[in-house]
């Protein structure tokens, strides 16, 4: 029984305005074990890239952890003051971001990148250092990695660009890495190679990996298990194969089918009604219930917890049965 | 019953200087430099199908796009649309005609709308700027039907884009794209900045759409899946030339071009059938700088001597039309 | 017809844009000054207890007296002192401001719609016509302000007849300002104009058949002016005392419509002789009128600006 990496239990992220408090993330529970990838699935405005921002401990003001907890290898992190958040973070996160040239520093070469990064969580001297830098460039099939060393990051192009972001997520050998949209800005060609890479070093490592995105065809490739997110709350997790190909939430349901298929009959695609409410227009009860073809009595007043429903947790009134809760 | 073929494209070509200022130049000596956005592009689009372009970033799609709605002037070749030429300056007359008859949908929801300017003021510029009802009060009216049209609600007319979102924004562009009636519309990635239910939304609007009105569309894409579900015929381009055109589900069950197939074994497998993607070589090069010959050598398993020298031309094969000696020497077997 | 303002001023009541004014003690503190100063310079001939400009009302023997303190000869009480001829100082800054505000207002009008009208052609035509424009802009901007003023002053003063020397010399001094201030403007709107050019609305309208001037002036043009207010905002700061200063160094305000500058000259000369209001009242009026526009200018600048929200 592999240990648990990461474990989110109920959290909350709110955004105080002018016009009111806004819940972003609205207790949202999941865990992660070693060298597993955990996919996080939600179309614009579900709140998971707020999640992923919360578990790192980067929320922009005036955002903030309301409630819940988060643990990392055993130790609880949320409530660790700034300072100490740092350590946690350069230590045992990893961080791969969308864009590559806002994530990497345009004027400092990528060695001085990787080197400065490692010397600060490491205890190393210079020279191991730079030997570890160049080893995980090769690891990432930058070609010539010795060489390119010296090179600024705009001088590679865009896949390999992330590749080196990568790199540098993983050089401290951090337990857990969140990936938020990493192949979104790349060429559907490149996405590939990136998704490879990614696997093969947290395979190799046992890193867990949060892979936060909209795009199901990464999650499938990629995810062991996934979980699909509305409205800053979870609506199904379990694991990728039994969620793609059997969906329970009417959500899910609407999500997978409105995906075009490459296979198979042309059809009319299935189209969810309406779009993801604004958050300070969340409806009462189940968020998804003026959108769902199966409404029925209690979704208009009570929002449902998630419940086990085979191997999956399914958080509706259809398949409400009190099982489940926490694990 | 032949279709009446609505739009012709014939050899379009459009090369770039991006050369350095003068002054630069003259002190680095260095040459010119241009880039062959879009090399020797011909495609013919009957009236009422949707004819799709697909391509990678770098691919001069979006440039076909430009100059096929008069955007962008062509550096060689023809657009003929209802058969009149739209570069031809002689015949002010015509061109004004057919220009009502062409519209656009963009890929930016956020950017293709003016902040500024209220829902109905977006909608009725093509009514007012063609001059095709004449009372404000026939105009508003026509507004709120295209509101309808497109699903949104006519009161929304008053409102300004930002109170929208995504998927609604790109209705509003699509009332505007039918507002002067057009037969022709170019659509360039028109839901790859939206989240897949929203997408599934338009586009399904979009074939209702062309449904109703016998609209003929030319949809620019980079997903293979989207283009499946949209598309009659497709063309793939790579750096500027079309490497295969055939129609939809030709392409899907017998891909022929490598390119063609290294894109389609590059899509995600969603149905879960274990099977592992055949990573990609390398990356497109770069556009100022193409490899010699047929450009798409470097990253071709199938690639011999001929393939670095001579730029390949297109042949027809089983259906459809495809650029590469390998298929033309027989050396590929693409009969699966 | 008004249920479309009452549309408007709901939505204005919701903004974003009333709510920080609300909330900034800078803004209203500046806002309620400024509005003060401007006022009582609108309403001038109404409180003014004098008028300064008519000579037929002013007695030699008043001058000098000192504030609140009832003249020696003729024992009338002014409320700020006067100045050397006699006028009541209270009554010439009121007057003085109006100049100051003329001349303050018409500059930046002037150098506004110059300077936005050649940023959005060189922006959105580009090409040489861009390169021809930014270069004067560019020449323009070497030579100092006030020295560029007095040179066209000074060119000024010599094609104009005597007798019509006094009433040119505003009209002379707003385009003169004017002159020195267009090039901000053009530079900040042919910026804004290259950002939006490229945007697809604008290739749409381009599609829909829409002519340049239509595009710049309907489309573009809205989109371009956020930056623009608040230049003029503090252009108006920088008039104002531009003003002055061509005032005080004597080839501004004739010494008949004397502006606060004026003012500030003749106090400066009777400072150290003991007749200190006369510098003091009008100096303090110009900081406040210009600090409290300057201020508003700078609340605006950060509450426009996109990248603070």
């Amino acid at each position: 029984m592999s240990e648990k990496i990461l474990d989110v239990k109920n959290l909350s992220v709110e955004i105080p305005t002018r016009h009111g408090i806004l819940k972003p993330v609205d207790g949202l529970s999941f865990s992660i074990k070693k060298g597993e990838i955990l996919g996080v699935v939600g179309e614009s405005g579900a709140g998971k890239s707020m999640a992923g921002n919360a578990v790192i401990g980067l929320l922009d003001r005036p955002a903030h952890v309301c409630g819940g907890e988060i643990w990392l290898n055993g130790r609880r992190i949320d409530n660790l003051s700034q300072e100490q958040y740092r350590k946690v973070r350069g230590k045992e996160i990893g961080m791969v971001f969308q864009d590559p040239l806002t994530s990497l520093n345009p004027l400092l070469p990528i060695g001085e990148q990787l080197t400065e990064t490692i010397l600060e969580h490491l205890d190393v001297s210079k020279k191991e250092a730079l030997d570890r830098a160049v080893a995980i460039l090769e690891e990432v099939s930058i070609p010539a990695a010795s060489m390119r060393i010296g090179s600024y990051p705009h001088q590679f192009s865009g896949g390999m660009r992330q590749r080196v972001v990568i790199a540098l997520a993983l050089a401290v050998e951090p337990s857990l890495i969140i990936a938020d949209e990493p192949t979104t800005a790349l060429d559907v060609s490149v996405q590939a190679q990136i998704i490879s890479v990614l696997k093969k070093l947290c395979a190799e490592r046992g890193t867990a990996i949060m892979l936060i995105t909209h795009d199901m065809g990464v999650i499938a490739e990629s995810a062991d298990r996934m979980a699909v997110m509305y409205s800053g709350q979870i609506a199904e997790i379990g694991k990728t194969r039994d969620l793609i190909k059997n969906p329970k939430h009417p959500y899910s349901i609407g999500l997978m089918g409105s995906i075009p298929a490459i296979k198979g009959d042309v059809n009319r695609l299935v189209q969810i009604p309406g779009s993801m409410p604004r958050l300070s227009d969340i409806p009462k009860g189940c968020s998804f219930h003026p959108r769902c073809n199966k409404v029925f009595e209690p979704c208009y007043t009570k929002r449902a917890s998630l419940s086990k429903v085979g191997n999956s947790k399914v958080a509706c009134w259809l398949y409400e049965n009190s099982k489940g809760a926490n694990e | 019953m032949t279709k009446h073929t609505l739009v012709k494209i014939k050899a379009l070509t459009k090369i770039f200087d991006v050369s350095k200022p003068f002054l630069n130049r003259l002190i680095e000596r260095e040459k010119k430099q241009f880039l062959r956005a879009v090399d020797d592009v011909s495609i013919n689009i009957v009236e009422g199908e949707t004819f799709a372009l697909v391509g990678e970033s770098g691919s001069g799609k979006s440039t076909v796009a430009k100059m096929v709605v008069g955007l962008l002037e062509p550096s060689k070749g023809e657009i003929l649309i209802d058969g009149i030429d739209l570069n031809d300056k002689n015949k002010p007359d015509e061109l004004y005609k057919i220009r009502s008859q062409i519209q656009m949908i963009f890929q930016d929801p956020f950017a293709s709308l003016n902040p500024r300017w209220r829902v109905e003021k977006i909608i009725a510029e093509p009514i007012v700027s063609y001059k095709l009802e004449k009372t404000t009060k026939a105009i508003s009216a026509r507004v709120g039907e295209l509101l309808s049209l497109v699903g949104l609600d006519p009161s929304d007319g008053r409102k300004f884009p930002h109170e929208f979102s995504g998927g609604q924004r790109q209705r509003i562009c699509i009332a505007r794209a039918l507002a002067s009636k057009p037969k022709f519309i170019v659509c360039d990635e028109p839901t790859s900045a939206l989240d897949v239910s929203v997408q599934a939304q338009i586009l399904n609007l979009m074939s209702d759409l062309q449904d109703e009105f016998g609209l003929t569309f030319l949809f620019i894409s980079h997903d293979l899946s989207v283009v499946r579900h949209m598309a009659n015929r497709i063309g793939v381009l790579y750096l500027g030339r079309l490497v295969e055109v055939s129609n939809s589900k030709l392409l899907f069950d017998n891909p022929k071009h490598p390119y063609t197939r290294m894109l389609l074994d590059a899509i995600p497998d969603l149905e879960m059938s274990g099977k592992a993607r055949n990573a990609i070589e390398g990356e497109i090069p770069n556009p100022i700088n193409p490899p010699s010959g047929c450009t798409f050598h470097p990253r071709c398993p199938f690639a011999n001597k001929r393939c670095y020298s001579e730029i390949p031309m297109p042949i027809k094969r089983n259906g459809a039309i495809v650029t590469c000696h390998g298929i033309e020497e027989g050396r590929i077997d693409y009969l699966k | 017809m008004i249920s479309r303002i009452i549309e408007n001023f709901q939505r204005a009541k919701k903004s974003d844009f009333l709510y920080s004014f609300a909330h900034s003690p800078v803004a209203i503190i500046s806002f309620f000054v400024a509005f003060i100063l401007i006022l009582s310079a609108v309403i001038a001939p109404l409180i003014a207890p004098h008028n300064p400009f008519d000579p037929a009302t002013l007695n030699l023997m008043n001058g000098f007296s000192a504030p609140m303190k009832p003249n020696e000869f003729t024992s009338e009480v002014f409320l700020l002192g006067t100045d050397d001829q006699g006028r009541d100082v209270f009554s010439t800054i009121l007057y003085g401001m109006r100049i100051s505000l003329f001349v303050g207002f018409a500059a930046v009008s002037f150098a506004m719609v110059l300077g936005v009208s050649l940023g959005l052609i060189a922006g959105y035509v580009g090409g040489w016509v861009d390169a021809v424009i930014m270069r004067i802009a560019d020449i323009q901007l070497t030579f100092p302000g006030i020295l560029v003023a007095m040179l066209i002053f000074g060119i000024a003063k010599g094609f104009t007849p005597i007798d019509q020397r006094d009433e040119m010399a505003i009209w002379v001094l707003i385009i003169a300002i004017g002159l020195s201030e267009w090039v901000q403007f053009a530079r900040v709107v042919r910026g804004a104009t290259l950002v939006e050019k490229n945007k697809e609305y604008v290739q749409a309208a381009r599609l829909n058949g829409r002519r340049s001037g239509g595009i710049m002036l309907s489309h573009i043009l809205p989109n371009v002016l956020g930056p623009v207010l608040v230049i003029a905002t503090i252009s108006l700061a920088l008039a104002i005392i531009a003003e002055a200063t061509l005032s005080f160094l004597g080839v501004g305000a004739p010494p008949t419509q004397p502006s606060l500058g004026t003012l500030i000259r003749i106090g400066q000369g009777y400072l150290f002789s003991g007749e200190w209001w006369i510098l003091l009242f009008p100096s303090l009026t110009l900081l406040m009128l210009a600090l409290s526009v300057n201020l508003l200018g700078d609340w605006l600048r950060d509450v426009l600006n996109p990248k603070l929200r």
